[in-house]
């Protein structure tokens, strides 16, 4: 059998500028494949680093809380009791856990002379929850620190007329707060999506609490500040399922559940990402074909000699398909090799500069993390293997159905 | 017993509306150990005639037995095993696998059987000492000259130990004297370890040293001298 080997590897070589143009085409489908799929992964992770950023991996919510008919019926009242046992249970799912309770509130926005009526947001607002809430945007000024203190979108601070240090006013008809409210302007955000931008008002939680509901909250966002890797983050849906058996008058949903249509994107992106790498490997089927053809043609009476001495028209094609699979596996091990390097490279983040607009304007996080799923790799290399023996299966047909006699006297 | 009967073989190659009877009923026993020439012009139908004793093609009419097997009506593939399993071949145009060494080409055939790397190695190698090849055994056959090549075919034909070597036109390639030296380097083998041999050649200077010669013309034999030399 190491004969056989040898002779197919050694005739692999015969026609050297053709195989390694053909292996070398493997390789770069496999290569391609691999940083595609790098790539889709990578567009996975940008939409799921930006919706948890945006709300947490898991959120707890006042059940029923999309039928609720009033302000009042979304509120979680016993907001310290939920908080703690929420930070216990992600204490134990998740590496850095981040528990940043959210109320907000319908308000009037007035500066001087203009008002526009929003969703005032107030939060806690540790570094961390700030960070998150900035990815792809820019700050001008700081962020809120001490009660009494706000920040806009840009462009909504422009519609306002109101700039940093000035007084912003609020009120609510809702509630069982104050209603009214004195804020000073500390900083606006430029972000990449000008409709958010457009209505972003940022407190602190205990002033919309004052505002409007004092020791409530409508939700918990729970976040796990170290996941970026969709693949990692089977434990959110566990956080949630314990969340839900420990809370059970309230709602705990995963980002998943919270985003439907991000969900099925999610669901038709590995099939699409795999149809789109199936033509590239069907494509260099025809070259792998095409060249086992030419390969088997000029050895027609070379075939019929090995035929002649006793060969089975199985060994023939066996013989064949080794050649065609040694050239192919060669393509596809230094394919996979380059493209799990440019994987490894930019695992930490790539930044592409003319996508970052684009990518900010669909909310994503202009940052290519790049990853590839272990069965996405067995896929590629499994695929070229595979391209490698259908490639061949034609001419090694021809080549084990010869009659030895009409072969050895085969003139190209 | 013989080794090799054929009763009254035909074969008729057919072009277009052209008939062409290379073989009109050939009756021929080989026996064990034997030397024997098929001589004979072109066309007279050597080559059809060795093909058939290889099981490489079917003929019209008649019967070719090898030993007691019938071999003339087997299936592709049990004739496939057949000759892997018995028989030896030497072409006219050497025929070596170009990117096998001297002693991987000789061991081809054993490879083909499943025979170990060490016991193959040893087999070829002894072949090719027995065909004086041993100094070139590790050359590729673009290194070696027709001569040397056709060595290596006989020996590739000797190394699996058939029952037979059929020879078709060995020496046609070379000049008059490196064949003449095949064929006494053929006719060494088969008095010194009893390699039974049948080759065809259209040369009459080569067949001084043949103990028989069966001589062909129009696909009929017609002289079969068993005491030529």
């Amino acid at each position: 059998m190491q004969l056989v080997i040898s002779l197919a590897w050694r005739n692999v070589w015969r026609h050297r500028r053709r195989s390694l143009v053909t292996g070398g085409a493997v390789g770069v489908v496999v290569f391609l494949s691999v940083v595609y799929f790098s790539f889709g992964g990578a567009a996975e992770n940008s939409l799921y680093q930006r919706l948890t950023e945006a709300a947490g991996h898991v959120q707890v919510l006042q059940d029923g809380w999309r039928d609720a008919g009033t302000f009042e019926q979304t509120l979680i009242t016993d907001a310290d009791a939920v908080r703690s046992t929420a930070e216990d249970l992600a204490a134990t799912h998740f590496e850095a856990p981040l528990v940043v309770g959210v109320l907000e509130v319908p308000v009037l926005l007035s500066g001087i002379e203009r008002s526009r009526g929003l969703a005032l947001r107030g939060q806690d607002w540790p570094e961390l929850a700030q960070q998150r809430s900035l990815v792809g945007g820019t700050l001008d000024g700081r962020f809120v620190s001490g009660p009494g203190e706000l920040v806009l979108g840009a462009s909504l601070a422009r519609a306002l007329d109101v700039g940093i240090g000035d007084d912003v006013y609020a009120y609510t008809p809702t509630g069982r707060g104050f209603g009214a409210a004195i804020f000073t302007l500390v900083g606006t955000v430029d972000l990449a999506d000008g409709t958010t931008e457009g209505s972003t008002a940022w407190t602190l939680l205990e002033d919309t609490q004052i505002l409007a509901a004092p020791g409530a909250v409508q939700r918990f966002d729970v976040h796990g500040t170290t996941l970026l890797h969709i693949a990692d983050d089977e434990v959110s849906e566990d956080l949630a399922s314990a969340l839900g058996n420990a809370l059970p008058n309230l709602e705990a949903s995963t980002w998943l559940t919270l985003n439907p249509g991000t969900a099925r994107l999610l669901e038709t992106l590995d099939p699409l990402l795999f149809a789109v790498s199936i033509m590239f490997f069907i494509l260099a089927g025809l070259l792998v074909l095409n060249t086992v053809y030419l390969s088997v043609m000029e050895r027609i009476k070379e075939f019929g000699v090995i035929h002649a001495l006793g060969a089975g028209d199985r060994r023939v094609l066996s013989m064949i398909a080794t050649e065609s699979v040694l050239m192919c596996t060669t393509g596809a091990v230094l394919g996979t090799v380059a493209g799990l390097a440019v994987v490894a490279i930019y695992a930490d983040g790539l930044v592409i500069p003319g996508l970052v607009e684009y990518y900010a304007a669909f909310g994503m996080n202009p940052v290519f993390y790049l990853s590839i799923e272990p069965q996405q790799l067995l896929f590629a290399v499994a695929f070229a293997f595979v391209t490698a023996v259908a490639a061949a299966l034609w001419p090694a047909w021809i080549a084990s159905r010869l009659e030895p006699v009409e072969a050895m006297r085969f003139q190209a | 017993m013989s080794l090799f009967s054929l009763h009254d073989v035909r074969k008729t190659y057919r072009v277009g509306s052209v008939e062409t009877h290379a073989l009109r009923g050939v009756n021929l026993e080989i026996a064990q150990g034997e030397f024997t020439a098929i001589a004979g012009p072109s066309g007279s139908g050597k080559s059809t005639l060795l093909h058939l004793m290889g099981a490489l093609d079917h003929p019209d009419g008649g019967e070719i037995r090898l030993g007691d097997e019938r071999i003339d009506q087997l299936s592709r593939r049990d004739a496939a095993h057949m000759r892997l399993a018995r028989l030896g071949f030497v072409f006219q145009a050497y025929n070596l696998i170009p990117v096998l060494s001297a002693v991987e080409n000789a061991g081809f055939v054993l490879e083909l059987r499943g025979v170990s790397k060490t016991e193959r190695i040893e087999r070829a190698r002894q072949a090719l000492d027995w065909l004086g090849m041993a100094d070139l055994a590790d050359r590729m056959p673009n290194q070696l000259s027709g001569g040397q090549q056709q060595r290596v075919a006989v020996a590739r034909a000797i190394a699996g130990n058939p029952d037979i070597v059929l020879a078709d036109e060995p020496t046609a390639n070379l000049d008059s004297a490196t064949g003449q030296q095949l064929i006494d380097l053929m006719r060494n083998l088969n008095e010194e370890h009893g390699v039974t041999f049948v080759f065809s050649t259209h040369d009459p200077r080569l067949l001084s040293h043949v103990r028989r010669i069966v001589r062909l013309e129009d696909g009929r034999v017609v002289n079969d001298d068993a005491n030529a030399s």
